[in-house]
């Protein structure tokens, strides 16, 4: 395990510059550049807060930073998810000619996923500085406790991280082994976005006790916490939101590593 | 010290007729049905065992399909033996696929950055070479271009000019001899024979019997996935012609 980290360690040049290189091709040749990046989320949000402040008559001043944290962090996810199917493949021209260990290809699509949440969070960490805490939410917050509590935002995403990069991995070589699982796992996401509170609150079904019992077992749920409880709530999430977390990060992570250990030495095999 | 020691390695592909299978017919067939698409299995290696030492330049001869590609990639560290122990002390140097792994968007400066660090450089070192990359391989002006626009021919010379910009302590060719155009090939060639000459231990896969004794001390013959003789060049390569019809094989 230690050898095998290492290793990544000593690659690090390579992954990194394939990074740098992704992102520079993505935005080549547009004007907007990393801000096209934020143009997804911000019409996203601008779409559903002008549909459902109209419909529902939700209140702009809080929705609008619940729908932006959300979409950013369900950027993220869809992204390790989706693109981790293609990392292996994508790699695979690496993988025959070097021994350099596989979890470098995942890695590779996470990073740039994660350069776009960096720059989704700082938009929302604006935004919320901006409206200020939803005191209605948490009658307790005040804009000093906003501020205390946004460092927590770096624990979070680090977590965040390992969690993308376990999701990616876990995909990528289940994909390769199986060649329709991209379509599974969009389809998967597609109905797991519903049953996860990115554009409304949990609280919303709170008389409904099925549908939250539900999404009490959602582990995603607890990501969301993590962000939007120091930027819309102005506090420290709890040890609880903690806990859960790093228990989803735990299993997840241990079945990447489970999963790697398993296939390391034959997944070439089977590209 | 280079060294290279195998104990009785065996290593057997499970391949599938179909590239892949997918999750639905998964389910499906195991449970229901006898699968379509059965694993097959390919005895690649079969009980290798050999030692090379410090300063040895092996030569693998061997007819297609004998598996002198797989040993290369089996102690290169590309696949893993199915049993049996493998040893490689010493960093390893491989040549072989050369035309892949480019990334077609990046322009021929970064990709000479990528697969540099790809065989270990770091950014200094990369730096460093760079430019002798650069000129080895003749293409000028086309590095700034992205490497899609490249002919197959560029291509291989650039793989070529930044695969043999090293210092190998363990080098293992598999016949890349020929690249580029004439003037390219003969400057390629010396520039392998300077390789050659510095790694510390060497393996090449090769059809070439009349260089191979030029390049090599012992050579190995396999014969499906089998050692079948090792020993002194002009005596394994005599054995290996008078068993094939024709007085050389060309490839």
């Amino acid at each position: 395990m230690k050898a095998y980290l290492g290793a990544i360690w000593a690659c690090r040049y390579f992954w990194l510059s394939l990074v740098k290189m992704d992102l520079r091709s993505r935005y080549r040749g547009s004007v907007l550049g990393i801000f096209w990046s934020l143009l997804h989320p911000i019409a996203m949000t601008t779409i559903l807060c002008v549909v459902f402040s109209c419909a529902f008559g939700q209140d702009l001043r809080t929705y609008a930073p619940l729908v932006f944290t959300g979409l950013t962090f369900w950027g993220f996810f869809t992204a390790s998810a989706v693109q981790g199917c293609m990392c292996f493949f994508n790699g695979e021209a690496y993988i025959r000619q070097h021994p350099a260990p596989l979890a470098i290809y995942p890695l590779r699509n996470v990073l740039g996923a994660a350069f776009h949440f960096a720059i989704g969070l700082g938009l929302a960490i604006i935004i919320g500085v901006l409206v200020g805490p939803d005191i209605g939410s948490n009658p307790s917050a005040t804009r000093l406790s906003q501020a205390l509590a946004l460092p927590s935002l770096l624990v979070s995403s680090l977590l965040l991280l390992l969690f993308g990069w376990s999701v990616s991995i876990l995909t990528g070589l289940f994909s390769v082994r199986f060649r329709d699982s991209r379509y599974l796992v969009e389809l998967g996401l597609q109905g797991l976005f519903y049953l996860t509170p990115v554009m409304y609150r949990i609280e919303v079904f709170k008389d409904k006790h099925r549908l939250t019992a539900l999404l009490q077992y959602n582990p995603l749920v607890s990501f969301l916490d993590l962000i939007r409880d120091p930027i819309l709530l102005g506090r420290i999430p709890s040890l609880t939101t903690y806990a859960t977390a790093t228990t989803v990060v735990l299993v997840v992570s241990v079945a990447a590593v489970t999963a790697l250990w398993i296939d390391e030495r034959q997944l070439i095999f089977h590209l | 010290m280079a060294r290279i020691e195998l104990e009785h390695v065996n290593l057997t592909f499970r391949v599938r007729q179909e590239r892949g299978i997918r999750l639905k017919d998964f389910i499906l067939k195991r449970l229901f049905l006898p699968s379509r698409n059965p694993i097959m299995e390919v005895r690649a290696l079969q009980d290798i065992n050999l030692c090379i030492e410090q300063g040895d330049r092996i030569g693998f001869i061997g007819h297609n399909g004998a598996g002198k590609s797989t040993i290369l990639k089996m102690l290169a560290g590309i696949y893993q033996p199915t049993s049996g122990r493998r040893i490689v002390e010493g960093k390893v140097s491989s040549l072989f696929d050369l035309a892949l792994g480019f990334e077609i968007e990046a322009s021929g400066w970064e990709n000479i950055a990528y697969r540099s660090y790809l065989q270990g450089e770091t950014p200094a070192s990369v730096r460093a070479k760079k430019k002798e990359i650069a000129e080895f391989s003749e293409l000028g002006d086309f590095l700034n271009m992205p490497v899609r626009y490249y002919s197959a021919g560029m291509l291989v010379r650039l793989a070529f000019s930044i695969a043999t910009a090293i210092d190998p302590e363990i080098l293992l060719v598999d016949e890349v001899l020929s690249v580029g155009d004439l003037a390219f090939q003969n400057k390629a060639r010396q520039r392998m024979r300077d390789m050659m000459a510095k790694a510390h231990l060497m393996v090449v896969v090769s059809h070439d019997l009349e260089s191979l004794p030029h390049v090599c001390n012992r050579c190995v013959w396999l014969d499906h996935g089998r050692i079948r003789m090792i020993g002194g060049c002009a005596e394994v390569i005599a054995a290996y012609r008078s068993s094939v019809d024709q007085p050389a094989i060309a490839a």
